[in-house]
Parts: structure tokens; sequence; C-alpha cells
């Protein structure tokens, strides 16, 4: 600790940065833990543990990072504001992504599958697509060359897409049982994909730029 | 993740800014070497007036204190009376007590930066009591210090035993290099007030001006490029002990960032919107700040290698040798570790219910005391 002084290593904002990376990769490894207790049939117990401890670490990242940007302020002053904002947003959206992981899990202890449904196909259709957005939002923070054109577009039409299904649930005449552990469900997803999103824009756009040449 | 623009443009290459801080040390021995001309000129009568206030060692704290809290700089008034005592104008036993002075007097700046998390109590507490234990420690330590110096010598005396080993004991002179790269420039200081009919006193008194703020600008411009230079570097170490380091790492870290930016102010004050925000703990903030006492010795210890005189590498090393008996006596030892940190914590309770008492206790301390000190006893 005391030749941390001395040796070479990552300035403070891009350490950051490739911690939030790791962070992710923990966020979608917690979601698709989850997601096979709830679409596979895996038993929930076999899991528990790896997604709560992936979960407290994801908190206990977030929370030391977030003491890093202040360590970063007060050494530097207020010249990397804006990037600090971003960092300080994205880090609280993939510890909430982190939480409706876990929510997910919640739900299948509590006794909900639906491995042996109808509809499993295109269930494990979304949580492909969504786990694939894990992937591209860290590409996206690693490259740091922006957000590529289409990513937004495509993760608001998900969540539009989801939101369809939840309000499809809400007007549905099928049994209790059968549609409101589903519209839970999707409404978790729905919040990943939302919160996905705004990391994202966090990373890249923390505050609106204003141009005053403009 | 996109970096803004611009910052990275506006930064020097790191090659130009580090022999910038080269040319800028050279720029402050030049500075000392020109004050311990300036007062040499002056004579024995001019010096005997002017520092006889400081003769009571209880007056000469006081002027340490007042002379830091008015350049927030304990590296640069401490390189002022190295620069004094090589001038002769000061012994070694007028001069310790001026640089335990000056280790009061430098807390003052993270005291105030304190306060500008008055707004907010929570903030406010933490913020106060983290700048506070830096200034309960060393007014512990002086006060405990101090006497046992008057009466043993104990501090002085192993500065000089250092100081003879390293320099040897041999007459009011030694042959420091420095001092001869920076007789050169000291010349033409002197050929300069010479042009515009300066002698004697007068003379002096321009030397010792043009000294000062020579030192001055050198050592803030020092800091300044430093901080730049080795900014990541501090905020690695500082995450490093981010609430898990225990004392010693700490206080390793405080005195390694303190020697690398030449002023303890800029490692305390980092310090206190870390506490502020309730990054940093009370525990955590303490032993950095001790570091800091020590780490802020170098910048006399550099400004002794300009000076001719052995008893000003005494002096320097006497406040080297204070801070690590202080920390060795106060903080190594549980009991008298935990007084600075109750005094704070309570100091800080009182401010935050009534915050002019905080302004009270920095207008006091720094400004008020140490006036009516050598007011009665110069």
């Amino acid at each position: 600790m005391v030749l941390s002084f001395f040796r070479a290593g990552d300035t403070g904002l891009d350490h950051v940065v490739t911690r939030s990376v790791a962070m992710v990769s923990d966020a979608r490894h917690s979601f698709d833990l989850a997601c096979t207790a709830l679409l596979s049939g895996a038993q929930p117990k076999s899991i528990a543990d790896d997604v709560r401890e992936t979960d407290l670490r994801i908190n206990a990242n977030e929370q030391q990072l977030r003491g890093e940007l202040a360590v970063h302020i007060s050494v530097h002053g207020p010249n990397d504001i804006g990037e600090v904002i971003g960092l300080i947003l994205l880090l609280k959206k993939i510890e909430r992504v982190g939480d409706h992981a876990k929510n997910i899990l919640d739900l299948a202890e509590s006794g909900v599958s639906f491995a042996n449904e109808p509809d499993i196909d295109e269930l494990l259709e979304e949580r492909r697509t969504v786990s694939g957005f894990f992937s591209e939002a860290s590409t996206i923070l690693a490259e740091h060359e922006g957000i590529p054109e289409g990513f937004r577009d495509r993760l608001d039409q998900m969540v539009d897409q989801i939101q369809a299904r939840i309000d499809g649930y809400m007007t549905s005449d099928e049994p209790g049982h059968q549609v409101v552990p589903r519209a839970v469900y999707h409404r978790y997803l729905k919040r990943i994909v939302a919160n996905l999103n705004s990391a994202v824009l966090a990373a890249t756009e923390p505050v609106r730029v204003i141009d005053p040449t403009d | 993740m996109a970096r803004p623009p611009g910052t990275a443009d506006r930064q020097m290459p790191t090659g130009a800014r580090a022999a910038l801080v080269v040319a800028l040390i050279y720029l402050f021995l030049v500075g000392v070497s020109s004050l311990e001309a300036g007062i040499k000129i002056m004579g024995a009568d001019t010096q005997e007036r002017l520092f006889s206030a400081v003769s009571n060692p209880i007056a000469g704290l006081c002027v340490g204190i007042l002379g830091t809290v008015l350049v927030q700089s304990s590296s640069a008034s401490t390189s002022v009376i190295v620069g004094l005592v090589a001038s002769g104008a000061l012994g070694v036993d007028q001069a310790v007590p001026m640089v335990m002075g000056a280790n009061i007097g430098t807390t003052v700046t993270n005291t105030l930066v304190s306060l500008g998390h008055v707004r907010q109590s929570a903030e406010f507490k933490r913020a106060f009591a983290a700048a506070t234990v830096h200034d309960f420690f060393n007014v512990l330590a002086v006060s405990i210090l101090l006497p046992i110096e008057l009466i043993f010598k104990p501090i002085s005396g192993i500065a000089k035993w250092i100081s003879e080993l390293l320099v040897g004991s041999g007459g009011t002179e030694w042959k420091s290099p420095v001092k001869k790269w920076v007789k050169e420039p000291v010349g033409w200081l002197k050929d300069l007030w010479d042009q515009f009919g300066a002698s004697g006193n007068v003379k002096g008194a321009l030397m010792v001006a043009t000294g000062l703020v020579i030192v001055l600008i050198a050592l803030a411009l020092v800091t300044k490029n430093m901080k730049a230079l080795v900014a990541a570097r501090i905020e690695r170490s500082l995450n490093a002990i981010l609430g898990k380091a225990g004392g010693l790492v700490a206080l390793v870290v405080g005195m390694i960032v303190t020697i690398a930016v030449q002023s303890s102010s800029i490692t305390t004050s980092i310090l206190i919107p870390l506490s502020a925000a309730g990054v940093l703990t009370l525990r955590n903030a303490y032993p950095v700040t001790l570091g800091a006492n020590v780490g802020t010795t170098i910048t006399a210890l550099l400004a002794a290698l300009a000076a001719s005189s052995p008893d000003s590498l005494t002096v320097a090393l006497a406040h080297t040798t204070f801070n690590v008996i202080g920390i060795l006596s106060l903080y190594a030892l549980p009991f008298f570790r935990e007084v600075p940190v109750i005094a704070a914590t309570a100091m800080a309770e009182i401010a935050v219910r009534r915050r002019v008492l905080a302004v009270c206790y920095v207008v006091g301390l720094f400004i008020v005391a140490p006036l009516v000190g050598v007011a009665i006893l110069r």
C-alpha cells in the first residue's frame, strides 16, 4: 500500500471505468444465473449464494468506487466534474441492475418457475437478448468511443416491448398465478434494460452538453 | 467512456514540468541565500534590534505561529528561519521554538478549508474534527516537548549530533556544494541593488525582501507543479489507504505525498473534503496529517543546503527530529494517541452547535493568542 505512490498504473478515472466494466460483467452473471433458476428449472438454492455474493460484491464495489471518485475530485479539483458525475450515475445504475437480478432470484425462490410453460421459448429468447445488451454495454464502457448508432433505439424498443407484455398481463383473463409472476418478472426485466440504457448514457453524456458557441 | 477533450491538452509535458520544478527549486535556494546575505549586510546592531523579540522562547513560538499563518506555509516559514540562522541573526536555541510554532501555524490552512463546509452540519462536524485533530496533536506535542527542550535540549542535541555527523564540527562555516551554485545569482542581486544606490541596512533590507519574495513564489510554484506532476500518484496512494489502512501505512503515505508536493497544507487540505464526505474516517485521516508533519520538514532541509552555517542544518534537522519524536512519544502511545481525537471530536461537537465558536477558535488560536504572546513576552 505504501508503495502505491511509486507504482505506475491506471489514473483514477480510468481505474473506475475498468472496475465498472467488471461490475457490468458481475451484474450479467447474476442476471443469467437468476434467470436459469426461473426459466431453466435449476434449483434456486444451488445458485442463491452465488447471486447474493455477486450482488454484495457489486454493492461493495459501488461504495468503494464512489469513494475513489471523491478522492479524485479532492486531488484534481473540479476539472473532471462532468465525467465524475457520469461515473457516479453509472455506478448507481449498475448497482440497480444487480438488485433486479437478485429480485428475479427472489421470484424463483418463492416457487415461480416458467421452465415447463408453453411460452418458455419466447421467454428464453427475451433473456438472451437482454443478456446480450450487458455484453454490448460493457464494450461501450471499455472502448471509450461513444454509443454505437442504434444501440439505444434497440434498448428503447425492448423496453416498449416488455411494457406491452406487462400491459397485456394486467388486462389478461388468465388466472392470477399465471399472469402475476410474469408481470412481476417483466417489470424487473424492464428495469434492467432501462438501467442499462441509462448507464451507457450516463457514461457517454453525463450532463446535457451546452456549447456556448452554438 | 469518452474522456472530456481539453483537460489533457492543457497539461504541460511531464519532462518540461519536471525541468521547471528543478529550476524553481534552484530559484528557491537562491532566495534562501539572498535572505542570508541580506541579513549579513545589515550588521550586528540591526540584527540585535530585529530579533531581540524572539529571545524569549514562548515569544519565538508565537512568532513562528504568526509567520506561518501569514504565509500559509510552514515550508516557507521554516526555510526563512533556516536562512536567518545561517546569517547568524538567530541562534539554534531561538530558532527551535519558532520552528515548533511553524508546526502549529501550518495547521490553520486545513482548519480554514473545513470552515467551507459550515452550511452542512454533518459534513462540517466531520471536516472540522479532521482539521482540528492536526491542531490538537501539534499543540499537544509543543506543550510537552517545548518545556523538555528548554530544560534538557534533547531535540536540538539530537539534531546537532546528526548535523555534526553530516557536515562535521569544524568552525562556523561548512562548504555546502549548493552554496557555490547559488553564489552567482545572489551576487547579481547585490549588484542590482548597488546600481539603485542602496547600501548598508537599506541594501540588506532589500536583499531580505527580494529573498522572501523569491522563496514564497518559488515554493508556491514548486508545490503547484509538483502537485500536477504527482496528482495521479497521490490519488492512488489515498485510494490505497481509503478506509482500510492502519496508522503506520497512512502515516508513511502522508509523509511521501508531502515530500512530493513540498507542502503539508496540500496534503492535509485534500483530506478535509474526503472526511466531510465521510469517505475517510477521522482515525484514517489523523496519521496522514502526522506523516505530513514529517514530510514538510524536507523543505527546510533543502534550504539548509544553500546556507553556509552548520547551525542552519541543525535547525532544519531539529524540525524533523521534533516531529519524529512527537509521533514516537504521542502517537505510538495509545493513551496520548487518543487525546487529539477526543479533543477534536469534542471541539467539532461544540462547533457544529455554535458555529461562531469555530471562527473564534481559529482566530483565537492562530492570531489572537500568538499576538498577545508576542506583545507580552517580547
